[in-house]
C-alpha cells in the first residue's frame, strides 16, 4: 500500500503545492556495444525508450547517465546531443543509466494546470445533470483521487490502486491546509505554500493513512 | 466468459486448396493485366496492405495479445501466433541483425504456393508477395513502420522461403488536425 | 444502474459511431464540438497518466462513470454509465471483437476511417447493449 504525491491546485489551475511521498526508483545501468538496441526519442527535452525492452528497461524510462555521468536533458554532461553522441560507434562500449524520468517543476505545473482544465472538461462532457469534475482517475499502476472544495482548491492525491481510505485523508488534508496554511496570517492566499508546520503535519497524516489504510470517521 | 464461442465464423472452415487456387487466379490475372512483373509485386504488395490493416483487428480481437514494446516480442507474436493462425504454419525467428532491428521469417512451407510452378518468363514475379503487404499493413495499425521482402522464396530454388523483416520507426499518435 | 452513451473513435480522433441511450443532459454545443472536446480530453488525459501497457481505464465523477478502452491499432471505445456500474472493460473488449471487428472491419464495403453507416453494426450494437445486466431503464 502506498500514496505516491500529494498536489493542492488553487482554483486558478496553478499548483501551490507539492509532495512526492514515495517514489519507487527502479533505475538500471547496463554496458552497450554497439549499435544500441532500443529505440530512443526525445520527448520533453529529454531522451526515452520509445520501443524495445530487456533487462529491466522499459518503454518510457529516461536516459539517467551516461557512463557514470548525469546526464542534462537531451544533452551529456559535456552538452553533445545524447542521439547523436549514442550514433558514433567510437563511443562504445558505452554504460547508460535508464529509469523513471524525474519530473521537473515545471512539468508539475504543467500536470496540474492539465488536470485542472480535464476536471472542467469532464463535467461538461457528462451525461446527467450537475456533474462535478474528475473525482477519480483509474490507471492500471495508480488511482488519481481528487477532492475539489466549494471554494475551488483542489486536493489531489496519487496512490496505489489498492490503498483505501483517500476520500478521508482528502479531507484531513484540507483540514491541515486550512489550519496551517490558512490560518498563518503571513500566508497570502491563492500563493504557493510554504509553512514547515503544513508539511509535518501533512507527512504524518500520509504515514498513518498508509499504515492504518483508513481514518475513522471525524478523526 | 469465452469470447470465441459465439463467434459465427469459427465454425466456417473454407477448404485451403480453393483459397491457394483462388490466390493462383488472381496472381495470374495481374500477369495478364499488367504485363510487367515489377507492377504486379507492387499490386499484390498494396492488395495485401489492405488485408493487413483490417486483417490485425481481427488478430487482435481473437488473440489476447496486448501491446508489443519490443521487437523481439513482435517478431515472436508473428511467427507463433499470427502465421499459426492464419496460415497453419509456425515460421522460425533468425538472422537477428546486432542493432535488433531486422530479422528473418523462415518458412519451411508456404501454403500459397503449393501448386505453383514459376515460369522462366516471369522471373521477377515475387508470387507471395502479398505476405508482404499484410504485414505492413498490420504493423503500421499497431505504430510500426516496417520494411518487409522476401529474401529467399523456395519457387526461385532456394531450399526455404525467407521473409526480411526490416524495423524503420515508430509511428507516433496523430493530435486531433488543428481546428480553430 | 444504466448506460449513457457510446462513443467509437479511430486513432485519428474521427468518431466511427456515436449512440446514447439514457442521456439527460447535452454537452450544450454541436455533435461535432462534442465528440472533438472528448477525444481531446481522452488524448490529454493519456499523455497525463503516460504509462505504458492499459494505462487509463477509467474516470468518474459525482453523478456518471467513464470507462475507457483502447486497442493496440488505436481504437477508442469509450461509455459512460452512472456510478453503480463496475469494471467494464470486459464489456468494452466484447463490443470491440464481436461487433466491431466482425461487422466494420470483415466489411469490406464499410470505408474505414470514416463514421460508420452500417445499420446492422448498429441493430447489433444497441441489442447488446440493451441486453447488458447494468442496462435497466430507470423512468426513462
Amino acid at each position: 500500500m502506498a500514496i505516491f504525491s500529494v498536489f493542492v491546485v488553487n482554483k486558478a489551475g496553478g499548483l501551490i503545492y507539492q509532495y512526492d511521498n514515495y517514489v519507487t526508483r527502479a533505475e538500471v545501468e547496463k554496458t552497450f556495444s554497439f549499435p544500441l538496441d532500443l529505440v530512443l526519442k526525445i520527448h520533453d527535452e529529454k531522451v526515452i525508450v520509445s520501443f524495445g525492452q530487456r533487462d529491466g528497461i522499459r518503454v518510457g524510462h529516461g536516459v539517467l547517465s551516461i557512463n557514470g555521468v548525469d546526464v542534462n536533458g537531451k544533452y551529456t554532461a559535456e552538452g553533445k546531443e545524447i542521439v547523436e553522441y549514442l550514433k558514433d560507434p567510437a563511443n562504445y562500449p558505452v554504460s547508460i543509466k535508464f529509469g523513471r524520468p524525474r519530473l521537473s517543476s515545471n512539468e508539475k505545473l504543467m500536470l496540474a494546470s492539465m488536470f485542472h482544465s480535464l476536471f472542467a472538461i469532464g463535467s461538461q462532457l457528462s451525461p446527467e445533470v450537475g456533474s462535478s469534475g474528475i473525482e477519480m482517475l483509474e490507471t492500471d499502476v495508480f488511482k488519481l483521487h481528487c477532492f475539489q472544495t466549494l471554494t475551488g482548491i483542489k486536493f489531489i492525491v496519487l496512490a496505489d490502486p489498492r490503498q483505501t481510505g483517500i476520500d478521508a485523508l482528502l479531507r484531513k488534508i484540507y483540514e491541515i491546509y486550512s489550519d496551517f496554511a490558512l490560518k498563518n496570517p503571513f500566508y497570502s492566499l491563492e500563493m504557493p505554500i510554504r509553512c514547515e508546520l503544513f508539511d509535518q503535519n501533512l507527512k504524518s497524516a500520509l504515514e498513518i493513512a498508509e499504515k492504518a489504510g483508513t481514518f475513522g470517521p471525524g478523526s | 466468459m469465452s469470447r470465441q464461442s459465439n463467434r459465427t465464423t469459427d465454425s466456417k472452415k473454407m477448404n485451403s486448396e480453393l483459397f491457394t487456387l483462388t490466390y493462383g487466379a488472381l496472381v495470374t490475372q495481374l500477369c495478364k493485366d499488367y504485363e510487367n512483373d515489377e507492377e504486379v509485386n507492387k499490386q499484390l504488395d498494396k492488395m495485401g496492405y489492405n488485408i493487413g490493416v483490417r486483417l490485425i483487428e481481427d488478430f487482435l480481437a481473437r488473440s489476447s495479445v496486448g501491446r508489443c514494446q519490443d521487437f523481439r516480442e513482435t517478431a515472436d507474436v508473428i511467427a507463433k501466433v499470427a502465421f499459426k493462425m492464419y496460415l497453419g504454419v509456425t515460421p522460425s525467428v533468425t538472422n537477428w541483425s546486432p542493432a535488433g532491428d531486422e530479422f528473418s521469417l523462415i518458412l519451411e512451407s508456404n501454403p500459397l504456393v503449393d501448386f505453383v510452378e514459376l515460369p522462366d518468363n516471369h522471373s521477377n514475379l515475387v508470387y507471395s508477395s502479398l505476405l508482404c503487404g499484410v504485414l505492413k499493413g498490420a504493423l503500421e495499425m499497431v505504430q510500426m513502420a516496417v520494411d518487409v521482402r522476401f529474401a529467399q522464396d523456395t519457387l526461385r530454388g532456394d531450399s526455404v522461403t525467407e521473409i526480411r523483416m526490416k524495423f524503420i520507426k515508430r509511428i507516433e499518435e496523430n493530435v486531433p488536425a488543428g481546428d480553430e | 444502474m444504466t448506460v449513457h452513451n457510446l462513443y467509437i473513435f479511430d486513432r485519428n480522433g474521427t468518431c466511427l459511431h456515436y449512440s446514447e441511450w439514457n442521456r439527460k443532459k447535452q454537452a450544450g454545443i454541436s455533435k461535432e464540438e462534442e465528440y472533438k472536446l472528448m477525444y481531446g480530453m481522452l488524448f490529454s488525459i493519456r499523455s497525463f497518466v503516460n504509462c505504458r501497457k492499459d494505462g487509463f481505464m477509467s474516470f468518474h465523477t459525482s453523478r456518471y462513470k467513464l470507462h475507457y478502452y483502447e486497442t493496440p491499432t488505436g481504437i477508442k471505445l469509450v461509455m459512460n454509465t452512472d456510478l453503480g456500474v463496475q469494471n467494464c472493460r470486459d464489456t468494452l473488449q466484447q463490443i470491440y471483437s464481436t461487433l466491431y471487428v466482425e461487422y466494420i472491419v470483415k466489411n469490406p464495403l464499410c470505408v474505414l476511417g470514416e463514421s460508420l453507416q452500417s445499420d446492422l453494426f448498429n441493430s447489433k450494437l444497441d441489442s447488446f447493449i440493451r441486453a447488458l445486466p447494468f442496462f435497466n431503464i430507470r423512468a426513462a
